[in-house]
C-alpha cells in the first residue's frame, strides 16, 4: 500500500518551520552552502524516517539541530582537527577568571558605546565564526544566533551546562578580539593606546 | 534607584540600608553572560540589572556584550533556505514516504 507524506503526523507542522535555523546551523558548521544544502538534506531526511522517536510538541528545534551535528560530525571524524579543544585543559581562562574583557579595555576611550561592531560587514562576521574550533562555534551558534538554553545546548553537545558556559565564554571572547582587530585593520576604530587583546 | 545608590554603584559599593545586598563589580562581571541569556541561577534579573544600572565601571561591558550580541544576531536574521530547498525537501520527504 502506498503511504502519503502525512503518514508521519505532525511533521510538516513541527519540524519544517525550523529549516531557515537548521539551514543558518549547517551553513555554520559546513565550509559551504552547497555542503550545508546536502547536510540540512541529510538532517531532515533522517528526522522524517524517525518521527516516531520524537515526543511531538517537545523540542523540535534542538532534535533537529542534534541530527544535523551529528551527520556533520560522522562526515568530518576523520579531518576533525583535535587540537581545537585544547584551551579547556587545566589553566586556561574561563568564566569566573579573567573577568574584565581585554577587548573592552581596548575600545575604553575610543569607542565606549561598543558601537564598532555594528559597522561590522555580516561576511567578515560569518567568516570569524567559522574560524571557532567546532566546540566553541557550536555552543556560540546556538546560544547567540539560535537563542537556545544552556540546558538544550548541554543536552545536544553531550557536555554538561558548565562546559557549555566555559565553550561560551572562550567563543565569544575570540570571536570579539578578532572582530575588534578588524575593526582597527579597517580604520573603524583607532587602536586602543597600550592595550593588549590577546588575554 | 536613588541617587545614593547610583553614587555607591560608582565606587563598586552596596546598596542603601535596609535594601538588599548590592553584587560586587566582580560579580557583576562574572555574571553578565548569565544576565544577558537569562540564565541567572542564584541571583534575580533585577540585582544584576541594578548593579549594571549604577555601576559606571561595570556598565560599558554590559554595552560592549550587548553591542556584540546583537551584531551577530544581525547576520542570523538575514540569512534563510533557499526556496529551491524548501521545495526540493518536500519532494524527498513526499517521495520517501510514498515508499512507506
Amino acid at each position: 500500500m502506498t503511504e502519503s507524506p502525512g503518514s508521519q503526523p505532525g511533521f510538516e507542522e513541527e519540524a519544517l518551520p525550523h529549516l531557515d535555523a537548521v539551514y543558518r546551523f549547517a551553513l555554520r558548521l559546513s565550509s559551504s552552502p552547497d555542503e550545508a544544502e546536502d547536510l540540512v538534506q541529510e538532517t531532515f531526511l533522517r528526522a522524517f524516517k524517525s518521527w516516531d522517536q520524537y515526543t511531538r510538541g517537545t523540542k523540535a528545534k534542538s532534535w533537529l539541530f542534534t541530527i544535523c551535528r551529528n551527520v556533520y560530525l560522522r562526515r568530518h571524524e576523520r579531518t576533525q582537527r583535535h587540537d581545537e579543544i585544547v584551551s579547556e585543559t587545566i589553566g586556561q581562562s574561563g568564566p569566573g577568571q579573567n573577568q574584565v574583557n581585554p577587548v573592552w579595555v581596548s575600545v575604553l576611550g575610543v569607542d565606549p558605546e561598543s558601537d564598532f561592531f555594528e559597522s561590522i560587514v555580516d561576511e567578515r562576521i560569518i567568516d570569524a565564526i567559522g574560524d571557532l574550533p567546532e566546540e566553541y562555534r557550536t555552543a556560540v551558534v546556538l546560544s547567540d544566533l539560535e537563542g537556545l538554553p544552556y540546558a538544550e545546548i548541554a543536552e545536544l553537545m553531550e557536555v554538561p551546562v558548565g562546559t557549555v558556559k566555559s565553550r561560551l565564554f572562550r567563543g565569544r571572547r575570540q570571536l570579539q578580539k578578532v572582530l575588534y582587530e578588524y575593526a582597527v585593520e579597517m580604520g573603524y576604530i583607532p587602536a586602543g593606546a597600550g592595550t593588549d587583546v590577546s588575554a | 534607584m536613588s541617587f545614593l545608590d547610583r553614587l555607591r554603584g560608582l565606587f563598586g559599593g552596596t546598596a542603601a540600608n535596609g535594601g538588599p545586598q548590592m553584587i560586587s563589580c566582580d560579580d557583576a562581571l562574572k555574571l553578565v553572560h548569565e544576565y544577558l541569556d537569562g540564565e541567572l541561577e542564584n541571583v534575580s534579573q533585577a540585582e544584576v540589572e541594578a548593579h549594571f544600572d549604577a555601576c559606571q565601571r561595570c556598565y560599558p561591558h554590559l554595552r560592549l556584550e550587548r553591542s556584540f550580541r546583537q551584531a551577530v544576531r544581525r547576520v542570523a536574521s538575514r540569512e534563510t533556505a533557499p526556496p529551491e530547498l524548501a521545495a526540493r525537501l518536500r519532494e524527498l520527504i513526499a517521495e520517501v514516504g510514498s515508499e512507506g
